[in-house]
């Protein structure tokens, strides 16, 4: 009895020391990662940039992941940019501009007094060394490349005068251009590092400079005091700029708003609408929603499967949809319906689209039932000489499109309309199951400010034509859009586009992207650029200067 | 002895090349052609398209990638990452320091705190503490690190504040990943510590150690315990396999640099050589650590010791 009673007391103090051993250790811990804190931050304002995605290359001319360009857009300037209001071009790394008549030679003024973070000197020499390495087959660009279009070479006219000459007119060239991808880098840094180490020690002539990058970990930006020479929308820095980023990635969608909330992060991309719904009574952090110009969430009808190779079936679906209902319940009142081929904030959006297919179940049924569906088996499910109006469709994981295709087969099962879901693990898995072509409906989506992103969908031979249609109309206009350098003939063309996607119901249009932000309360002035997806970090505030962001 | 070392490996050249194999063929099984898709999303045209898949030669046969593969290996170069063109070993090199923290940490406490659970489960001489333990272990062993990962986030970085979340950088964003990993690690080692214990606690060496009037503590660490390594030792050897495994969700969960990171975008962009190079490292690593721990058993209990 006396040696349990002994054993228990041992016990007890054992634990006590072992809570109080392990609460030390953490303090201490707490100490010494404060007192580091303190003395190892020089640099006054200094901010955490939540990435979503981890990607595989940071290189902007070899890779192609949007993520990259969220931090590079502002460590590179481009040859021209878009005003992110008005979309147009406006002078970037080049003054001025001339295209031929002819369409295939673009001739690019550049600016002067402009250097390179390593302190080379910005000419015509290293416009044309971007392009060389953008263009040499050994790098396997996989976006860049296919930027320039019909590229052919360029021409050193003198040191502030280059030439870009293509093999046949091309107007989304500029498009291009102004795109991070095409950022031009440093001749010294390409000559320095070869093109798979090129990622890690990038130079550019933008706002900010490339300080680190640790794959997995972080990237870490700092600003370049040198910097004059920014596109129009650029506002110059102030005591409330930003000194130093640094980007960290949260690939998986459910630590995004912890992150914020607990300071970890001070500006997250990519939060859940559910997540984002919380934050709107939440005074410490602000919600930043960004429109992204493309084609917006939509499912493409298959026009070769029945029974959506009918015309009245797939007007039919379309009426059937109560777009605005799933966006509501799915997206929380955060993305506008989309109603077309284009986003709305897409240049040369066709706002005729609008009207054409307003909700309508009663329509909807009736033309089913002059296509020959009734309920003939009394079953609730309408069918057609036995067979029963019954659609496949694709749903990839991403964009809560797996919620979204739930809402709609509730609807539609609803008006007797029997809807299979096939789910898809990612895009590769996509692509797959559209190249089998056993299906009716299959989910599409792409980010783009030139509205000639239409060409891989809706020309008969486009990589991603999944509807199947073909039309020698459209194939025309595409061609023309793409071809045209007035901005009558090119709008005319995409108008021309857009209203026969439609006329055909070529597709089912459910959101316009949009991407949702979040930023403690302390950051200002968060905007996007014309594309997006790019913040501008030159026009980046911390409104508290001196108290730096990151981990409490 | 040396007989032995030879057969085990050539076990585990032979569990490399089977993993390898699995990997090589698993992924090619799945349908779809993600550098194919990417550029063409990037709007490439089909020429384009065939051309690129020609330079980095997966226009091949499957047969004669895979022979490629095997030859590579057999010199030592795992090959280039498809997307980012780096040399895999360089892509895995970089991460390796990070993961191995990690798996290192979180393999200490799971040994301490699964023997340590084997043990009280056993011997303390309260029922409540003996139930109270066989619950916790019961509810390890069915809770999958994720989860544990999860509240553990909720309850010390959102609601308490008092470590970070996610991240790499100081030890304090190692010790929630370090005490989420080892914890749903700890489990199986508990439950077999405690077998083991039970099934010496009625030996006879046992009832003569007390009968020589031995401290009850040098009876369970000195006696039942050595008598029941093997199987200890043995179950933390698998362990080392979970462990890997649980390291890529610990990893994700944690947003934490490390080998996890690269492997699950490499398996969404089917970066082949990348994946292939990860589990091959992990084949190479489980190998060796049986391998090591094999030879320690006998070291440490006689009775399986091998002569040639």
């Amino acid at each position: 009895m006396r040696s349990r009673q002994r054993r228990l007391l041992v016990l007890a103090t054992l634990v006590a020391f072992g809570l109080l051993a392990c609460a030390a250790i953490a303090l201490i811990v707490n100490m010494l990662a404060a007192s580091r804190r303190v003395t190892a931050d020089p640099i006054r304002n200094r901010i955490v940039y939540g990435l979503t995605l981890m990607p595989s290359g940071f290189d902007p001319h070899i890779n192609s992941s949007s993520e990259i360009g969220i931090v590079l857009r502002s460590v590179y300037d481009t040859l021209v940019y878009r005003d992110p209001q008005s979309k147009a071009f406006v002078p970037g790394l080049a003054e001025k501009w001339e295209v031929s008549t002819d369409g295939l030679t673009y001739t690019f003024h550049l600016k002067s007094g402009v250097k390179f973070h390593d302190g080379t000197p910005f000419d015509a020499n290293a416009v044309a060394a971007t392009l060389d390495r953008v263009t040499d087959p050994a790098i396997k660009s996989q976006k860049a490349l296919y930027l320039l279009g019909p590229y052919d070479h360029y021409t050193v006219v003198d040191p502030q005068t280059i030439q870009i000459v293509l093999k046949s007119p091309y107007a989304p060239l500029l498009d291009g251009l102004a795109q991070v991808y095409l950022g031009i880098a440093s001749p010294t840094a390409l000559k320095t590092y070869d093109s798979a180490r090129y990622q890690f020690h990038q130079v550019g002539t933008g706002p900010y400079a490339m300080i680190d990058y640790i794959p997995g970990d972080h990237v870490t930006l700092r600003r370049n005091p040198d910097y004059t020479w920014g596109p129009p929308f650029y506002t110059a820095p102030g005591p409330y700029s930003i000194d130093e980023i640094v980007f960290r990635f949260f690939p998986d969608p459910a630590t995004r708003a912890p992150a914020l909330e607990t300071g970890d992060a001070n500006v997250m991309g990519e939060l859940s609408p559910t997540d984002a719904i919380l934050f709107t009574g939440n005074t410490n952090i602000r919600l930043y929603p960004q429109p992204i110009p493309g084609e917006p969430m939509q499912f493409l009808f298959n026009t070769t499967r029945a029974p959506t190779d009918k015309l009245e079936v797939r007007q039919a679906l379309i009426l059937a949809t109560n777009r605005s209902a799933v966006v509501d319940a799915v997206f929380q009142q955060f993305s506008p319906v989309a109603y077309g081929p284009l986003s709305a904030v897409t240049p040369f959006y066709a706002l005729q689209v609008k009207t054409m297919y307003p909700y309508n179940s009663a329509q909807a049924l009736d033309l089913l039932g002059k296509a020959g569906y009734s309920d003939s088996g009394g079953d609730k499910i309408l069918d057609q000489n036995n067979t029963k109006l019954h659609l496949t469709m694709i749903v990839p994981p991403w964009g809560l499109i797996p919620q979204v295709a739930q809402k709609i087969q509730s609807q539609w099962r609803d008006l007797g309309i029997e809807l299979e879901l096939r789910q898809v693990p990612g895009f590769t898995a996509l692509v797959a199951a559209a190249q089998s072509g056993d299906y009716n409906l299959i989910a599409y989506d792409t980010s783009g400010v030139d509205p000639s992103v239409l060409d891989t969908v809706y020309r008969s031979d486009g990589p991603f034509n999944w509807t199947h249609y073909q039309s020698g109309d459209m194939d025309h206009w595409l061609a023309q859009g793409e071809a045209a350098s007035d901005l009558e003939t090119r709008q005319n063309m995409y108008l021309a586009v857009q209203n026969h996607v439609m006329e055909q119901a070529l597709i089912l249009p459910i959101r316009d992207y949009v991407n949702l932000n979040g930023a403690t309360a302390n950051v200002g002035n968060l905007s996007f650029d014309a594309y997006g997806w790019f913040p501008l970090l030159a026009n980046l505030t911390l409104n508290e200067p001196g108290k730096s962001g990151g981990s409490p | 002895m040396s007989v032995y070392l030879l057969r085990r490996t050539g076990a585990a050249l032979l569990t490399i090349w089977l993993a390898l194999t699995l990997a090589f063929w698993a992924l090619r099984i799945v349908p779809g052609d993600a550098m194919a898709a990417r550029l063409a999303q990037a709007g490439a045209s089909n020429a384009q398209i065939a051309e690129r898949r020609a330079a980095l030669g997966l226009d091949r046969p499957t047969l004669i990638q895979y022979v490629q593969t095997l030859t590579g290996l057999l010199r030592g170069d795992l090959g280039n990452s498809i997307v980012s063109g780096r040399p895999v070993s360089e892509m895995i090199g970089e991460q390796l320091g990070a993961t191995a923290m990690l798996a290192a940490g979180a393999l200490v406490i799971a040994v301490l705190a699964g023997v340590a659970f084997g043990v009280f489960a056993v011997t303390s001489c309260f029922r409540w503490v003996r139930n109270g333990i066989a619950i916790l272990v019961a509810l390890i062993l069915s809770a999958p690190v994720y989860w544990v990962g999860t509240l553990a986030i909720y309850l010390f970085s959102v609601w308490l504040r008092w470590l970070p979340s996610t991240g790499s950088g100081d030890l304090r964003h190692l010790l929630l990943p370090w005490l989420a990993l080892g914890l749903s690690l700890s489990g199986s080692i508990a439950r077999v510590t405690a077998g083991s214990l039970n099934e010496a606690r009625h030996a006879d060496f046992v009832r003569t150690a007390r009968a020589k009037g031995l401290h009850e503590r040098q009876i369970v660490f000195q006696h039942m315990l050595r008598a029941g390594i093997g199987p200890i030792l043995s179950v933390i050897a698998l362990q080392t396999g979970f462990l890997l495994g649980g390291a890529v969700v610990t990893e994700a969960l944690f947003v934490r640099q490390g080998i996890g990171q690269v492997l699950l975008s490499a398996i969404q962009d089917k970066d082949f050589p990348v994946v292939q190079g990860i589990v091959v490292l992990s084949a190479v690593f489980y190998s060796a650590i049986n391998t090591l721990v094999d030879v320690l058993i006998g070291v440490l209990d006689p009775r399986v010791r091998v002569t040639d």
